[in-house]
């Protein structure tokens, strides 16, 4: 994942580029566990030089006009194609004024010529704990929609990433796009992170936040700290409950900091993540919250 | 299997031969000769192979050349004509912006690029676009220099 | 052209039982794989250790056991997957001081067959490359006098130099017994030398070439690939043969920086007066110390720093583990000595009773009168410390305190480190310089002075300009570095390329202008003594009338009749130290360096209490380099070592993991300073005390700028909470555990007052 590669060179494969979805999900049904997909190349490039992955088939999805979506539909929501690159969606007015968490998410992910060509869908497909972009989907609620030749599913982001490089998806599938549900404009969202220089955090935190409408939600969702996105849904408890709310975002924090399951790894100890678990939850909920 | 790819590489058209596997980086480098490109990760972290891919840039160690048949490309080479440095290039020199060199080619391009998108950026606006590069030497403070003493010229040619 | 590949070791310590390599044979393009056994060679530079592919054994994870040679670089790497390899494995030793024990495993069993340079002291039978034991005084007595005594353990983690362009080798071994080789690396001549004498090739058979280097930084001096891919070369039936290392290699299979212990035992008077100094220092070098038997060395005669300490005890051992190869990075020994010291300053400040600056104020050295802790008298123009110390306090305000940060939990603080350095080098490293005039008056300058971002080339053109009164254009160095075509210098390397070479090239330019007033004074019939050399034109001092252009003289001058004087105008010039010595095997006493170059760093950050963030606000240099030769020069140095030092300091180390393995080989998780993360400011002022033997009174400048950095840094933390740092990187997680452990008063108060704070807010819900 991030052993860096001792190769300058790519296996061998065929690369191929349909021009329909249609010809890709062929060209899966035929090839299955020997294919991958390529849209950005951002993960599935370096993965091959470093022979985490050698598929015989590569399959480049850029051409496809549907991927190419990405729409927002009053009441309905975001939709956000496969092929979506970071800087579009950065450059996206409506991400950027409502979808706050994903937009802030967008902007502090790896570097800005990275952010030319890496997608979204890839971020999510590649599954890599210390990213930015599934936390903020998994607050949202965002659902992937995948495709193959005789089905169409929806599965929540959530559900979708199983672990590190481990998602929900068949040989024969693809995922097409995600689904962002709208926003009721009472709600507030999110997203900080702590990294120390590199693009990797070492904690990352999106929040989803509707405290004033007929039905409250509260969403706290980490990134970085185990081997998927996690939601604090003990805080999250808290938050929700009546009271004070200077001191229920305390209670929450700490709470947050303590529910969790956390691991330590080449970036951080599973102490001071704890530690940035409570710090980070305080600082982006008063700043949601307090509007301070 | 062996593709025919044609590339508008600084404003000439290249028709080369590549096979499936092989990457931008090094189509450039090793067949078309464009060495101002260099390397130094090849892996999308150091940003010194980055090359202007129809007006947007990439890490062109992460793109397959067969990928881009058909494309734009422009290179440090691309942006001075008939040998004459350009305003940049020549602020870079005149403000010490490079030491060993080596990551000074990618500099200047994506503080070119920079410049048209944004003819008077702030120290924050340089440094957003520009942290996905690399230079060892420690050159940024110059680097931030040269760009804001050239945006003139980029003002100018809006206008 | 063939492409070679290493195939590397994955084990840290092992028997090789075997290795088949048949199916690599059968990838397409594949010329040959060669081990070990090919080549009995031992290679090196100081301690000759080393080397060329793993002989009967391997020595650390990425110890390059076979390497395959083919025709595309594809299949190279192709084939290097399917060389198979059988070990039987070694106990393994990891960390120095483990290493040090009696019953450690041995991992070099031969040492007492290395050729090993004079200047060191290798323990066979032991895992010491160089055992390094400095003498002066009487330590013990010092410290029954002494009324304070500080006791702190250090330590450094291994660094890689992460110079942008990786190593890369061309080598072609001709039928004719002559080798070509094309490299990055900083030197021509030890690449020839080490050849030589490993291969036994002659030196004039040997041709090295080296083109721009996309930076050194003291990684590319010494031992490097240059033998290896020659004899592959030639295996491969003399064709030319290409190794580039990926930079996963440059982390795991080329040489970093070495691992660090500092143990200290510092005895000041209280009126301030450093009196006794203790000090043991343990490098962890690695499976090969070439070249850090070196740093071993300087690190230990570097132990005073800018300080007179009367008596001191220094023991520096230079020790092999199973890890990767080490070697010099800027500053060489330097860094390490004064992470030490220059935080004793200020823990012993702050028991005593006195300002971090008043202390060091107590104990500079004065030149002219002190001497090193190697016994060299230091000369009266080697610097002026106190200036130096002065003007840093002056520009970092120091008596001004810092304004308070808006967020309770942070600090603001001012630290401050001295230093000192000189070229860590054999006593015997001489330079030299051949300039010749063309026809038109411009000059080819022909030197091996290294080229690899530091800008001397540049301050060497000056030189020559000025002193021919040419423009620059005129003057010519040729990008490319050859053995063949450029006149000798040993090594450009730790900050002494200005001055050994300035002086070389001074004196080819005083050799030149004697040719050419010997010829000027016969056709201005004046003597030589009257002549001077003016804008391209000899001219008889107070009648410019009087003169002749350059170019009608560099070539011979013809009178107009045809008679011919003179001729073709080449001056040659050397350096050669003539004061420096090796030092006292037991002692530790002499002359190491031909120059000490003092300087001063000082920062105003900001601490986070909280997360452990550090932000460096400004950084403040002063350098006594004599004379400033190129003020663009000096900033860029200033500015890139200071950020260095703030990368080194802040985010970088490779880490291992318990199996030897380097666990975070890339730019990703080994964290280098990006154009975000640099400080507001940086400030350089330049305090001029001329060395007479110095070209212009110059002296280097290059390294110093990042020695200061880390340990200033370090004292604005420690000046603000009382919390030691003693361990690199300085980075928010170490930090935080600093602060929890020495000061959980501060830091939870701190942690209250951020969730106090964060209550304050008006909440809206």
């Amino acid at each position: 994942m991030s052993f860096g590669s001792p190769y300058f060179t790519l296996p061998d494969f065929t690369y191929h580029k349909p021009r329909t979805l249609r010809d890709a999900l062929e060209l899966l049904e035929k090839y299955g566990d020997d294919a991958k997909i390529l849209a950005g190349g951002v993960g599935l490039i370096a993965f091959m030089k470093e022979r985490l992955v050698s598929p015989s088939h590569v399959i480049d999805v850029k051409e496809i006009p549907e991927l190419k979506r990405l729409e927002y539909r009053k009441g309905e929501g975001l939709i956000i194609g496969a092929t979506i690159t970071f800087s579009e969606l950065e450059s996206h007015q409506v991400v950027r004024e409502k979808y706050r968490a994903l937009y802030q998410a967008v902007k502090l992910a790896s570097d800005s010529i990275i952010r030319n060509r890496a997608t979204l869908v890839g971020n999510v497909c590649e599954a890599i704990p210390w990213v930015d972009g599934p936390p903020p989907l998994i607050a949202y609620g965002a659902e992937v929609e995948i495709r193959s030749l005789d089905r169409v599913r929806r599965v929540p982001v959530a559900d979708f990433i199983k672990g590190p490089v481990e998602i929900d998806l068949e040989p024969r599938e693809i995922v097409t796009s995600i689904h962002v549900p709208e926003v009721p404009d009472e709600a507030k969202s999110g997203f900080v992170k702590f990294n120390i220089g590199s693009e990797f955090a070492l904690v990352n935190l999106a929040a989803y936040l509707s405290l004033n409408g007929k039905k409250k939600d509260v969403r706290l969702v980490y990134g970085a700290i185990s081997p998927k996105p996690v939601r604090a849904l003990e805080a999250e408890k808290i938050l929700l409950a009546e009271g004070d709310m200077r001191t229920l975002i305390t209670s929450a924090a700490l709470k947050a900091s303590e529910e969790l399951e956390v691991i330590s790894d080449v970036l951080a100890s599973e102490d001071f993540r704890r530690h940035l678990i409570k710090v980070l939850t305080v600082k982006l909920l008063t700043e949601l919250i307090g509007g301070g | 299997m062996v593709h025919k790819i044609t590339l508008t590489v600084n404003g000439y058209k290249r028709t080369v031969e590549v096979k499936d596997n092989e990457l931008l980086l090094d189509v450039l480098r090793d067949k078309l000769k464009i060495k101002g490109l260099k390397a130094a990760c090849w892996r999308g972290e150091c940003g010194l192979c980055t090359v202007l891919l129809n007006g947007k840039l990439v890490k062109s160690c992460l793109v397959l050349a067969v990928e881009v048949d058909g494309s734009e490309i422009v290179t440090v080479e691309g942006l001075s004509r008939d040998g004459e440095l350009t305003e940049l290039q020549k602020a870079f020199i005149e403000h010490g912006a490079l030491q060993c060199g080596f990551c000074t080619p990618a500099f200047v391009l994506a503080s070119h690029q920079l410049l048209l998108e944004n003819p008077n950026p702030t120290d924050e606006e340089i440094k957003e676009k520009l942290s996905g590069i690399l230079c060892r030497c420690g050159t940024y403070y110059e680097i931030i220099e040269a760009i804001k003493s050239a945006s003139n010229f980029y003002r100018k040619k809006q206008r | 052209m063939l492409y070679a590949k290493l195939v590397t070791s994955t084990v840290p310590h092992a028997k090789i039982k075997r290795i088949d390599f048949s199916k690599a044979l059968q990838i397409p393009g594949v010329v040959k794989v060669v081990t070990g056994k090919d080549f009995p060679y031992r290679v090196g530079m100081y301690a000759g250790d080393r080397d060329l592919l793993a002989i009967d054994k391997v020595r650390w994870v990425g110890h390059p056991v076979a390497a395959v040679i083919a025709e595309s670089l594809e299949s190279a790497e192709k084939a290097v997957d399917l060389v198979d390899i059988e070990y039987e494995e070694l106990p393994a030793v990891f960390d120095p001081l483990e290493a040090l024990k009696h019953d450690a495993p041995l991992i070099h069993e031969k040492m007492e067959e290395y050729r090993h340079s004079p200047a060191f002291k290798p323990i066979p039978g032991t895992n010491i490359a160089n055992k390094f034991t400095l003498v002066k005084g009487d330590v013990e007595r010092g410290f029954r006098e002494a009324d304070v005594i500080i006791e702190e353990q250090f330590y450094i983690p291994h660094v890689s130099h992460c110079y942008m362009e990786v190593q890369n080798v061309v080598a072609h071994y001709h039928l004719d017994g002559t080798v070509e080789i094309w490299t990055s690396w900083q030197n021509v001549a030890p690449i020839r030398q080490i050849m030589a004498l490993s291969l036994g090739i002659p030196h004039n058979k040997i041709i090295v070439r080296i083109p721009y280097v996309g930076g050194g930084f003291g990684g590319k001096a010494g031992l490097g690939w240059e033998a290896l891919v020659a004899v592959l070369s030639k295996e491969a039936g003399f064709r030319p043969v290409k190794l580039v290392l990926s930079r996963r290699e440059q982390f795991t299979v080329a040489a970093v920086r070495e691992g660090f212990y500092g143990f200290a035992k510092a005895g000041f008077k209280k009126d301030g007066k450093f009196i006794a100094y203790d000090v043991k220092f343990i490098l962890d070098a690695g499976a090969y110390a070439d070249y850090t038997v070196n740093v071993g060395r300087a690190v230990g005669y570097s132990a005073d720093g800018s300080y007179d300490i009367p008596n001191i005890r220094v023991e520096s051992l230079t020790v092999y583990t199973n890890k990767i190869p080490t070697t010099a990075l800027r500053g060489f020994g330097y860094p390490e000595s004064h992470w030490v010291l220059e935080q004793i300053m200020d823990r012993a400040a702050e028991k005593i009773g006195l300002d971090p600056a008043e202390i060091r104020r107590i104990n500079l050295v004065k030149p002219g009168i002190s001497e090193t802790c190697t016994g060299e008298r230091l000369r009266e123009d080697a610097g002026n410390p106190e200036k130096v110390l002065q003007t840093l306090l002056e520009e970092i305000e120091w008596n001004v305190p810092p304004e308070k940060p808006g967020e309770p939990w942070k600090i603001r603080s001012k630290g401050l480190a001295l230093f000192v350095k000189g070229p860590a080098q054999p006593p015997n490293a001489a330079a030299s310089a051949i300039l010749k005039f063309n026809e038109d008056a411009s000059v080819d300058l022909l030197i091996a002075t290294g080229n690899f971002g530091q800008g001397t080339i540049t301050g060497l053109i000056q030189i020559v300009a000025e002193e021919f009164g040419l423009p620059l254009e005129k003057i010519r160095v040729d990008y490319i570095r050859d053995t063949h075509k450029s006149a000798y210098t040993w090594q450009t390397v730790g900050s002494r390329g200005l001055f050994t070479d300035g002086i070389a090239i001074l004196r080819a330019i005083e050799d030149a202008k004697k040719q050419i007033f010997r010829v000027a004074s016969e056709v201005l019939r004046c003597p030589e003594d009257h002549l001077e050399l003016v804008n391209g034109e000899v001219r008889v001092k107070g009648k410019p009338w009087e003169k002749i252009p350059l170019q009608d003289i560099v070539m011979g001058y013809t009178y107009p009749n045809g008679n011919s004087i003179g001729g073709p105008v080449i001056g040659r010039g050397v350096f050669m130290s003539t004061h420096t010595t090796y030092l006292d095997p037991e002692t530790g006493q002499g002359n190491p360096t031909i120059f000490h170059t003092f300087g001063g760093a000082a920062v105003d950050v900001e601490i986070d209490l909280l997360t452990g963030e550090i932000k460096v606000l400004k950084i403040v240099q002063v350098l006594d380099l004599g004379r400033v030769i190129n003020p663009l020069l000096v900033k860029q140095q200033v500015n890139g070592g200071s950020l260095m030092g703030l990368s080194i300091g802040s985010y970088e180390q490779i880490k291992f993991d318990e199996r030897g393995w380097v666990v975070n080989p890339n730019f990703t998780n080994y964290y280098l300073i990006r154009i975000k993360d640099i400080p507001k400011e940086v400030v350089w002022k330049a305090v001029e005390t001329a060395q007479s033997d110095g070209p212009y009174g110059a002296r280097g400048v290059g390294e110093l700028t990042m020695i200061g950095i880390a340990p200033a840094i370090a004292n604005a933390i420690y000046r603000a909470t009382k919390v030691k740092i003693n361990q690199l990187p300085m980075n928010p997680e170490n930090l935080w555990k600093a602060f929890k452990e020495q000061r959980p008063d501060l830091f939870d108060e701190a942690l209250k007052m951020f969730i106090e704070s964060k209550k304050l807010v008006e909440v809206r819900a």
